[in-house]
């Protein structure tokens, strides 16, 4: 629970409040690159921690990412022409570089206006299908964070993007949330568990399971080896923020079903047991991008865009519109619910299931009214650090996370059945900055 | 609502430190039964459940019933405790 004063801290992101500047001190994913596909394709507006910016490929090949209000009248860059190396503004013409820079001012000919004001640009980076930009204060950048997935070829990244209309914290929370598992994913834990299950069916479980990105524990058919539904939450602080262990009774006897997840503040989770992450960023206040990004064998679902990645689910969640990636809750069937055929009673999988409960809080949940449980100390945990951020950078601080020095290919997930007692945090070896099989030289400096 | 130094109280805190203090007794095999917390968690925690205080429940965190002391700074919150048998 927050107090309200809080719980506004936490969910405004716009570039005045105290989250939006501890938001804007991370690298932040804003598009996906298959929607830049070639060199002067149609630009994109991108709405990002409640603003509104324009991303364009120029005809080198190079990213843009502008503010998408032209500086010379306010109009939408996002509706310009990219061309001959610059995006022009279709109003009166004015054409900037990738850069900022002012290229051209067919009004206002001969002026050095250009040479001494730019247009508002981002440094933007590219990698695993995702364009990453920072919109923190000029030279403030923190090291970029390389995930493992991101290390794959093009055609090994699967990306897909949901738009919910909600605020992004409760998204997020979602993603670090582990006792929902297992009984808001009923409908998959019954087509995955290798016992029969009471109810559920594979017509409920739609989550793409034939793209390759089914968790470790169906390939190696451990399916879901518990019915423990209240885990034991332990967490741990790492360079790029913590990973935590749900730890539930086994259905072996002598033996515990670990799920290890790990947060790199303040946008990703690495799932238990996958090969990818659930990436959560605000668009603005009440609505966010939920990417999914993830490592798939070639060939499978490679390509930037996600319409593979979206297989299963129920189509009228898009709605009618030709690429739609903003998040409809489709009706329950109550019927399959009635009749065992569905838990949640949603086609459409985890995703589906999960968004709908994330976007019925509202909004803007108001967490005055919450009863939090031991189980949700991962959620109160990033709470926390989030809330510590805010007043590291109102000190004049960095916040915490950046992992200065560390090698965040190492971060991982895990998911195992494990005997009782074994150390969790050997699953994931990297997750503190020690690579596997290596011992950890003490370097620091003498007393 | 602010803590005793004037600046905002922090609930993230408090519940944070809470839960840890929960777990800690759940390690020892104790069953908690009751957090005791500062009077101006309990103040807070009222003013943010009107509805719960108006029906006369009472005041929870993390399931656990509070109890207001004096005794106890903002930021460190008791759990209070039966021993397991």
């Amino acid at each position: 629970m927050l107090t309200a004063e809080e719980n506004e801290r936490l969910c405004r992101v716009g570039p005045d409040t105290p989250m939006g500047k501890v938001l804007r001190r991370y690298w932040t994913p804003a598009f996906q690159l298959g929607d830049l596909p070639e060199p002067d394709c149609p630009p994109i507006q991108v709405p990002l921690l409640g603003e509104t910016f324009v991303a364009f490929r120029d005809t080198n090949g190079t990213l843009g990412f502008l503010d998408d209000l032209c500086l010379h009248r306010g109009a939408s860059l996002a509706l310009g022409r990219v061309e001959a190396c610059g995006i022009r503004c279709l109003y009166h013409g004015w054409k900037f570089a990738a850069d900022g820079t002012i290229l051209e001012t067919p009004n206002f000919p001969g002026s050095t206006f250009k040479d001494r004001v730019k247009q508002g640009s981002y440094p933007v980076r590219e990698s695993g299908g995702l364009g990453w930009v920072y919109l923190g204060p000029p030279g403030t950048e923190p090291p970029f964070p390389s995930f493992r997935w991101a290390a794959a070829s093009p055609d090994q990244i699967a990306v897909s993007e949901m738009i919910m209309d909600c605020n992004w914290m409760q998204v997020q929370e979602g993603s670090i949330d582990s006792s929902h598992v297992g009984i808001l994913h009923l409908d998959t834990l019954a087509v995955t568990d290798p016992r029969p299950r009471a109810v559920g069916s594979f017509e409920f479980a739609g989550q793409p399971w034939d793209t390759g990105i089914a968790p470790q524990w169906r390939r190696q058919g451990l399916g879901w080896p518990s019915h423990d539904n209240g885990p034991k939450i332990e967490v741990e602080h790492t360079p790029f923020g913590f990973h935590y262990a749900a730890l539930r009774d086994a259905s072996e006897p002598g033996k515990q079903y670990v799920r290890v997840t790990a947060f790199v503040i303040p946008y990703t989770a690495f799932i238990a047991g996958t090969t990818g992450s659930v990436i959560v960023v605000p668009r603005d206040d009440t609505s966010c991008s939920l990417y999914l990004a993830a490592n798939v064998p070639a060939g499978a679902n490679g390509r930037s865009g996600g319409g593979g990645m979206n297989q299963g689910i129920d189509p009228s969640v898009w709605g009618p519109e030709r690429g739609n990636r903003r998040l409809r809750i489709p009706s329950q069937d109550r019927e399959a619910m009635a009749s065992g055929r569905s838990y949640a009673g949603y086609r459409g999988g985890n995703r589906i299931q999960d968004a709908a409960v994330q976007m019925s809080e509202g909004t803007i949940y108001d967490r005055r009214r919450e009863h939090l449980v031991p189980a949700d100390l991962a959620i109160i945990r990033m709470r926390r650090l989030l809330t510590d951020s805010m007043k590291l950078v109102e000190e004049g601080k960095p916040p915490l996370g950046l992992g200065e020095g560390y090698d965040f290919s190492l971060v991982s997930g895990a998911a195992a059945v494990v005997d009782a007692g074994t150390r969790w945090q050997d699953l994931v070896p990297g997750n503190l900055g020690v690579p596997a099989g290596t011992a950890v030289a003490d370097d620091s400096p003498e007393p | 609502m602010n803590d005793r130094d004037g600046t905002s109280l922090r609930l993230a805190i408090v519940v944070d430190e809470a839960c840890a203090r929960v777990y800690e007794a759940w390690e020892g095999r104790a069953r908690v039964t009751a957090l005791r917390v500062n009077p101006a968690v309990y103040e807070a925690v009222a003013v943010a459940r009107p509805g719960e205080v108006r029906r006369g429940y009472p005041l929870m965190l993390l399931g656990m019933e509070l109890v207001p002391d004096e005794g106890v700074a903002t930021y460190e919150p008791a759990v209070v405790k039966e021993e397991a048998c």
